[in-house]
């Protein structure tokens, strides 16, 4: 189709959407209006029976525990795809990493992000570890601390170099956290049948509510996706950086 | 037993994590045997979960939250016959197919392995769950896995083009699925499909029902790949390891149909029951469309994947006619049709692997005559060629000819002649390839050169002899097509099985109060089997017949071929639609999502 021929179809297509979407999100009620009664019986719920004070994570956790492990295996194989698609490939060898305009002197990290970076490094991996271990008191948990993980590694690279950044991090070790913390998903569930409850039934202490042992396996699985989340993003920079940095392809004349 | 519920995807998932390990272990026989060893033990608690699910609903609540009061708190799997039988399906597929992979690939690390388990328990729990969010949860893990899969060959342009096209526009599914049912949330507060029955049943279906009813069959429809959002398909199927399109083409195309029939029926038939009419009139006519245009395009192609991508979409079009249909003898039908068309599908994809991995090409210009020395290959092609056409005693023909009596009782007296030609074309296009490849018929033909002509393969080809491990598969499901059409107590169980599925107030009870009411007696419905057979003889016949005279064309009168020529204009500008531009792809989905839209607004006003 030509240029012009797609920009018709797709006009004339999206304003029909946009017509029919005025129709149906005309039905929602009223702003303020919260007719909710699954999300009303959870709020009330979660404190009570789960000892979480963040009722997201029990609603995630706990309640809709299936939907979350089922979303930890779908970045789990995202990050499995994009390994198999950027897989090393028999006519492509990798080179040691050198700037590729020979003539241009490559610019030295500066100083500045140099000790920046060193310096964010620690509290970065420190607050983290706060989002996640705090995941079912305040908002939080696994997903998100993961990413704050995850980028606390990527500083290294930031403020040192790839190389420095592969040692500290290195794919295989990578790879095997991203799937032992999946699998640790699944053992927690299968640990709830082995309790004598159903997959996915809580089979830890509830503890006190507000403290930071509390809400049964909340926690736990917090830890797992977070892990997960962590090793995930880190191994999808690797690979990007490497395709970036390391990998030419061979000159085939 | 009580656990095969969670099983079914813990097993799966907890297999492919494991697997990582073994990757890294760089053991390659140890990886398939464990991938094989978990599909067939998924395969085995599938078939003990079809066979409970005979005697009423499972209902597994994940975490132990059961409804309190009648409200859904948890995530339910909710088992029927149809679910549990398309997740045996898939798995006993996905076995198959691994067993397949055993000699296929060259050079092949075990996160192919991962991906294929992953995708498994994606199709596995897509069927089981009883939980619309759930739902969409496993929706997208099966787009995940299934969009690498498709890319597996990174050497090549072309996959990894496929598996965008594959992607881009599966997404864009998932947007439209997500707000629907984010609609549906806003209006009731609910997850859960029985509960959400509960919630619209009576009420008046207004705009938000409508439009949220639009954007979740429009989602499941470019799963489907149903005209005009079924661009993707030919592209990524085309380019998919032949393994993995037996996964794709037999059970994943079917699963956005099953969606279709599943959302309907637990959540909108109380809403919209009433203009049940219209709706039908809209979703056959799509399926009629899909399956012409689709046969149409099939029978254009050259290799050999190509043609089988067109000939899932023009069946998945059937199947839709026979959903559509809304009646329990429909959806009975295209139960049948889809079991022994996917056993179909699955020889003959493994069939073309055998070529690629014998002599590195799957087209059949270029394979002309070469397949002389494999004569049970050819047989192969010929039982899948003579499937797709629904010739009896194959299964399809049972399936195809249910379908038809229904369609008929309803008022479509013309349908038979669709389901004629869709099912003859595409099986005379499989027939015209395996006549040239096999027995060396028609032209070389080597003036047409088309720039998808070198096309590499995922195997190395030149080998000298074919493994065991890939001959088995292929023709086990060869024999396994016929069955069936020759045991009559499945077309008795799944019309029952069907019954039940459509039982809005059964699911509700079985889900939302634990209780399941005894199963009504089943009225028996006087199906002519004579009719039946004959249609499908005809078919049979007629795609032989337009076999041989595509491989006989040049043998034609003059005067004929010329007749043809205003005909080849038309089909070329067909062809071109299928430019294989990710751009144009999304255009005509949004032009088809707004005529969707147009059409059940005018159905359900």
């Amino acid at each position: 189709m030509s240029r012009r021929g797609r920009l018709f179809v797709f006009v004339a297509g999206a304003l029909g959407i946009s017509a029919l979407f005025v129709w149906g999100f005309s039905g929602l009620p009223d702003f303020g209006v919260q007719p909710s009664v699954y999300g009303e019986q959870l709020s009330e719920r979660a404190v009570d029976e789960r000892h979480a004070t963040n009722v997201v994570a029990a609603t995630t956790f706990d309640y809709r525990g299936l939907d979350t492990m089922i979303e930890e295996f779908i970045l789990f194989s995202a990050v499995i795809g994009i390994l198999l698609l950027l897989r090393a490939q028999r006519d492509e060898e990798e080179d040691a990493p050198h700037d590729m305009a020979e003539s241009r002197r490559p610019l030295p990290t500066s100083d500045a992000v140099r000790v920046f970076g060193l310096g964010l490094i620690g509290p970065t991996i420190l607050f983290g570890t706060y989002v996640v271990a705090h995941g079912h008191l305040t908002p939080g948990g696994g997903f998100q601390g993961g990413v704050v993980l995850a980028s606390g590694l990527l500083l290294v690279y930031l403020a040192g170099e790839f190389l420095s950044f592969e040692r500290l991090a290195p794919e295989k070790l990578m790879e095997a956290t991203e799937a032992v913390a999946a699998w640790t998903y699944v053992a927690v569930g299968l640990a709830g049948l082995v309790a004598g409850g159903l997959f996915l039934t809580n089979f830890l202490p509830l503890g006190r509510i507000g403290d930071v042992f509390s809400a049964g396996m909340i926690p736990l699985i917090n830890v797992a996706v977070a892990l997960e989340v962590a090793a995930a993003f880190v191994l999808l920079s690797d690979e990007f950086l490497e395709q970036a940095v390391l990998v030419r392809k061979r000159d085939r004349s | 037993m009580t656990e095969l519920p969670a099983l079914a995807v813990a097993v799966p998932l907890a297999g492919a994590a494991a697997l990582v390990g073994g990757t890294l272990l760089k053991r390659r026989r140890l990886i398939d045997a464990v991938a094989v060893a978990v599909a067939a033990g998924v395969t085995v608690i599938c078939a003990l979960l079809l066979v409970e699910s005979t005697r009423g609903p499972i209902v597994y609540w994940f975490g132990g939250w059961e409804p309190d009061n009648g409200l859904a708190l948890g995530i339910s799997f909710a088992i029927d016959p149809i679910g549990a039988g398309l997740a045996l399906l898939a798995a006993g597929l996905a076995t198959a197919a691994l067993v397949f992979s055993w000699r296929y690939f060259d050079a092949i690390g075990g996160l192919y392995h991962v991906l294929l388990l992953v995708f498994l328990a994606g199709m596995v729990g897509f069927t089981l769950t009883g939980d619309l969010f759930n739902m969409f949860v496993f929706f997208e893990l099966m787009g995940v896995s299934a969009f690498a899969l498709t890319g597996y060959k990174v050497e090549e342009s072309e996959p990894l083009q496929g598996a965008l096209n594959f992607g881009v526009t599966n997404v864009i599914g998932a947007f439209l699925i997500l707000t629907g049912l984010a609609l549906l949330y806003g209006r009731t507060g609910v997850l859960n499909l029985a509960q959400l029955g509960a919630a619209l049943q009576g009420t008046e279906a207004d705009g938000l029902v409508v439009v949220a009813f639009v954007l979740l069959v429009a989602g499941f429809f470019i799963k489907s790949a149903m005209v005009p959002f079924h661009f993707w398909l030919a592209d990524a199927y085309a380019v998919a390891p032949a393994p993995v399109c037996v996964l794709l083409s037999a059970v994943m195309s079917e699963l956005g149909i099953y969606a279709i029939a599943r959302v309907y029926w637990s959540v909108f038939e109380g809403a919209l029951g009433g203009q049940a009419p219209g709706i039908r009139v809209v979703i056959v006519g799509i399926g009629v469309v899909t399956a012409l245009i689709a046969a149409v395009m099939c029978f254009l192609q050259r290799r050999l994947k190509r043609i089988l991508a067109f000939a899932t979409m023009s069946h998945a079009g059937l199947f839709v006619v026979g959903v559509g249909l809304l009646t329990p003898a429909g959806l009975g039908g295209t139960a049948v049709y889809v079991v022994a068309d996917a056993l179909v599908k699955a020889t003959l994809f493994l069939a073309i692997g055998i070529l690629l991995h014998r002599y590195g090409s799957g087209d059949e210009y270029h394979l002309h005559g070469r397949g002389r020395e494999l004569p049970w290959a050819g047989l192969l092609f010929v039982i899948g060629g003579l499937g797709l056409a629904g010739l009896p005693p194959l299964g399809t023909s049972l399936g195809k000819s249910l379908i038809q009596q229904e369609a008929a009782l309803l008022g479509y007296s013309w349908m038979p002649a669709v389901f004629m030609v869709a099912s003859a074309v595409t099986g005379a296009a499989v027939l015209r390839a395996a006549g040239r490849i096999f027995l060396g018929r028609g032209t070389r033909d080597d003036s047409v050169r088309t720039e998808d002509e070198d096309e590499e393969t995922e195997t190395s080809g030149g080998e000298g002899r074919t493994p065991l491990v890939m001959v088995v598969p292929a023709a086990l499901f060869a024999l396994l097509s016929f069955a069936p059409g020759l045991i009559p107590a499945f077309e008795h169980s799944t019309t029952e099985a069907a019954h039940r599925f459509q039982d809005r107030q059964a699911y509700q009870s079985a889900v939302l109060q634990g209780v399941s009411p005894p199963l009504p007696a089943l009225v028996e419905q006087s199906s002519s089997p004579l009719k039946g057979l004959v249609s499908g003889v005809v078919s049979g016949v007629l795609a032989i017949g337009l076999a041989l005279a595509a491989l006989s064309w040049g043998r034609l009168p003059l005067a004929l071929r010329r007749a043809a020529s205003p005909l080849a204009r038309v089909l070329s500008g067909l062809r071109n639609l299928h430019s294989g531009h990710i751009g144009d792809y999304v255009a005509w989905l949004t032009a088809g999502l707004a005529a969707l839209g147009g059409m059940f607004a005018l159905a359900l006003r």
